[in-house]
C-alpha cells in the first residue's frame, strides 16, 4: 500500500503491571512522509502504541514483547540509546503542557539538553520551529514571556514547536487538538499537512471526523488490537470489517 | 429542649471558631509584646557588640550572638545538602519498598523525639565516641540530626507537588532523569525547599537542650578560634543568666530574650515571605 515504511511494528504486545493487556500482537508498517492516524474508542491502545514508539512507557512498569524497527534498528535492543531515540521520535501530548519557562526557553530546552550553546543556532531553531507550527506571528514579539500565559491553542502549537526544534524524524501526536477550539484545530491540522513533507507523522486524532480529514493511512484499533487499516479515503468509504463500519457510522464508541 | 434555627447555629459556630483563633494568637502576642516592651531598653549597639563583663551582669552578648550564627551556619552546611539529597532520592528515585518505608518511618519518628534526647545522643556519639569533645562541630552535628528530618519532609513535599506531567514532558524531549530534576523539578520546588530549610535552621537556632552537652559554654572570655572550640549561644546564654547567675539585672535577661526572639522571628517571616512569593510565582 505504502512502499516506504519508516517504522515496522512486528507482533507488539504490551501489558501493564496491573495485568491490563494494552496491545496484543500489533503488526503495522508506518509509512514515511505521511500521516498515520490511529483511531477507535477509548481504551483501544492508541496512547500506549504512541508511547511505546519512543519508549516513554519505560517510565511505567510494563512488559513488552515484539519488535519496533525504526529504519534498521529494533528500538528495544539493549544497546539502543533511549535518549537519542526520543530525540528522533518526538511526542506531543493531549494536554498542552508547556514547561514553566519562557516561550523561548521551552523551545531551546531540548537543544540545550543536548549541549547546544550557540545563540545563533538556538535563535534559528526558535524561529524555524515556531513558523512550522504556525505560531511565530503570534508570539514573535514576546518570546521571553511565560509560556503558561498563552491560550490553550497557542500552548499546543508551542508544544509541537518544541518537539520540531529537536529535528525529529518521527512526530507522535496523542489527541493534539482535544482541548482546542475549531480555529486552533484547523491551524494545527493545516500545519500537519505541511509537516508531513519532512516528517513521519503518527497521530491519535481527537475525533473520527478529524481522522477522515487528515489520515493518509487510517488504522482502526479496538481493545488493543488492530482491526483494519487502509488508505484514509478507502477505509472511510468502504470499510471491510463490520466493527469498523459500526464505529465510523456512530453505532458504538 | 430549645431548637435553634440554622441561622443561630451558624452564628454560634462562627463565634466559637473565631474565639479559638483569637485564643491561639493572644499568648504569642502577649509573650512577644511583653518581652519586647521590657527588653527594648536594654538593646543597644553596645549590648549587641560587646563582650559580657562583671560575671555577665553587665556588658553585651556578642559572643552568644556570634556563637548562634556559627551554629546555624555549621548546621546548615551539614543538614542542607544531606536533607535535600535525601528528599530528591525519596521523591524522584526511590520505589516504594520495605526500605524506603523504613526510612520514611525513621524520619517521622525523628521529628517527634524530645530535643534533650538529641543532646544526649550527640554527647554519646560525637563528643565521647568520636572524641570531638564539647565543640562547635559536635553541636552542629547534633543539631543537624534534629533539622535534617524537617528539611527532608518539607523538601520531599515540595518536590512531589511539582506536576508529574513536567517530568514526562522533559523526559519525552530527551532529558535524562537527572537533567529533568536539575532543570525542571528543582527550580520549581526551590521556594518550598527553602521554606523547610529556614524552618529547620530556625529550630536549630532556638534550641538549648541539643547543644547543652555538645558544645555550648557557660561563659567564655573570648570568641571561639576553631570549630573544635566550645562556643556561647543565645538560647543557652539566656538559660544561664535567667537561672544560674545570682543578682542578674532583669533588663539584660529581657534584652537577651528580645534578641533571640527577633532572630527567630526574622527567620520565620523570611520563610513566610518565601512561601507567598512562591505561590505568586507558580505558573500551574
Amino acid at each position: 500500500m505504502f512502499d516506504n515504511p519508516k517504522i515496522r511494528i512486528n507482533e507488539l504486545s504490551v501489558e501493564y503491571d496491573d495485568g491490563t493487556q494494552a496491545l496484543s500482537d500489533v503488526c503495522l508498517d508506518i509509512p514515511k512522509n505521511a500521516i498515520t492516524a490511529l483511531f477507535g474508542p477509548a481504551g483501544g491502545g492508541k496512547s500506549t502504541l504512541l508511547r511505546t514508539l519512543n519508549r516513554l512507557n519505560d517510565l511505567l512498569d510494563v512488559s513488552i514483547s515484539g519488535e519496533v524497527i525504526l529504519d534498521d534498528i529494533n528500538i528495544f535492543d539493549r544497546n539502543v540509546d533511549v535518549i537519542s531515540l526520543r530525540r528522533r521520535v518526538g511526542i506531543v501530548f493531549a494536554q498542552p503542557i508547556p514547561l514553566p519557562f519562557s516561550i523561548r526557553k521551552n523551545i531551546t530546552y531540548g537543544l540545550e539538553l543536548a549541549g547546544e550553546r550557540r545563540r545563533a543556532k538556538l535563535d534559528d531553531a526558535v524561529e524555524g520551529s515556531l513558523r512550522s507550527s504556525a505560531l511565530w506571528d503570534e508570539v514573535k514579539d514576546r518570546l521571553n514571556d511565560s509560556a503558561t500565559a498563552l491560550s490553550g491553542g497557542q500552548q499546543q502549537r508551542l508544544c509541537i514547536a518544541r518537539v520540531l526544534a529537536l529535528a525529529p524524524e518521527v512526530l507522535l501526536l496523542d489527541e493534539p487538538t482535544s482541548g482546542l477550539d475549531p480555529i486552533s484545530t484547523a491551524k494545527v491540522e493545516s500545519s500537519l499537512q505541511i509537516l508531513k513533507q519532512d516528517y513521519t507523522v503518527v497521530i491519535a486524532p481527537s475525533s473520527i471526523q478529524q481522522t477522515a480529514r487528515i489520515a493518509d493511512l487510517a488504522v482502526f484499533m479496538l481493545q488493543g488490537e488492530l482491526v483494519e487499516w487502509g488508505r484514509g479515503k478507502d477505509l472511510f468509504s468502504a470499510p471491510r470489517e463490520k466493527q469498523t463500519e459500526e464505529y465510523i457510522t456512530g453505532r458504538f464508541g | 429542649m430549645i431548637r435553634l434555627s440554622r441561622h443561630h447555629t451558624e452564628r454560634i459556630a462562627f463565634s466559637v471558631i473565631g474565639l479559638a483563633a483569637v485564643a491561639t494568637a493572644v499568648p504569642i502576642i502577649v509573650i512577644v509584646g511583653s518581652i519586647f516592651f521590657s527588653g527594648a531598653e536594654a538593646v543597644s549597639w553596645q549590648f549587641l557588640l560587646e563582650m559580657p563583663r562583671d560575671g555577665m551582669r553587665s556588658g553585651g552578648i556578642w559572643p552568644a550572638i556570634i556563637g548562634t550564627v556559627y551554629l546555624v551556619v555549621g548546621t546548615g552546611l551539614i543538614s542542607i545538602p544531606l536533607g535535600i539529597a535525601s528528599a530528591i532520592y525519596l521523591s524522584e528515585y526511590a520505589t516504594d519498598s520495605y526500605w524506603t518505608r523504613m526510612i520514611r518511618l525513621a524520619i517521622v519518628n525523628l521529628a517527634g523525639i524530645p530535643s534533650v534526647v538529641y543532646g544526649l545522643f550527640g554527647l554519646g556519639l560525637f563528643v565521647l565516641f568520636l572524641d570531638l569533645g564539647s565543640s562547635i562541630v559536635a553541636a552542629c552535628l547534633t543539631l543537624s540530626i534534629m533539622t535534617i528530618p524537617v528539611i527532608i519532609s518539607t523538601a520531599e513535599e515540595a518536590l512531589r507537588s511539582v506536576p508529574q506531567s513536567f517530568r514526562v514532558v522533559s523526559v519525552g524531549m530527551g532529558a535524562t532523569r537527572w537533567q529533568t530534576i536539575r532543570r525542571v523539578v528543582l527550580p520549581q520546588a526551590l521556594p518550598g525547599i527553602l521554606t523547610g530549610v529556614i524552618l529547620g535552621l530556625n529550630r536549630a537556632a532556638g534550641e538549648t537542650a541539643p547543644i547543652l552537652f555538645t558544645g555550648a559554654a557557660f561563659f567564655l572570655p573570648k570568641l571561639p578560634n576553631s570549630i573544635f572550640d566550645q562556643t556561647m549561644a543565645l538560647p543557652y546564654h539566656l538559660f544561664v543568666i535567667s537561672t544560674q547567675v545570682p543578682e542578674m539585672p532583669i533588663t539584660i535577661q529581657y534584652g537577651t530574650a528580645t534578641v533571640l526572639i527577633t532572630f527567630v522571628l526574622t527567620m520565620n517571616i523570611l520563610a513566610a515571605s518565601v512561601r507567598s512569593w512562591q505561590r505568586r510565582k507558580r505558573e500551574w
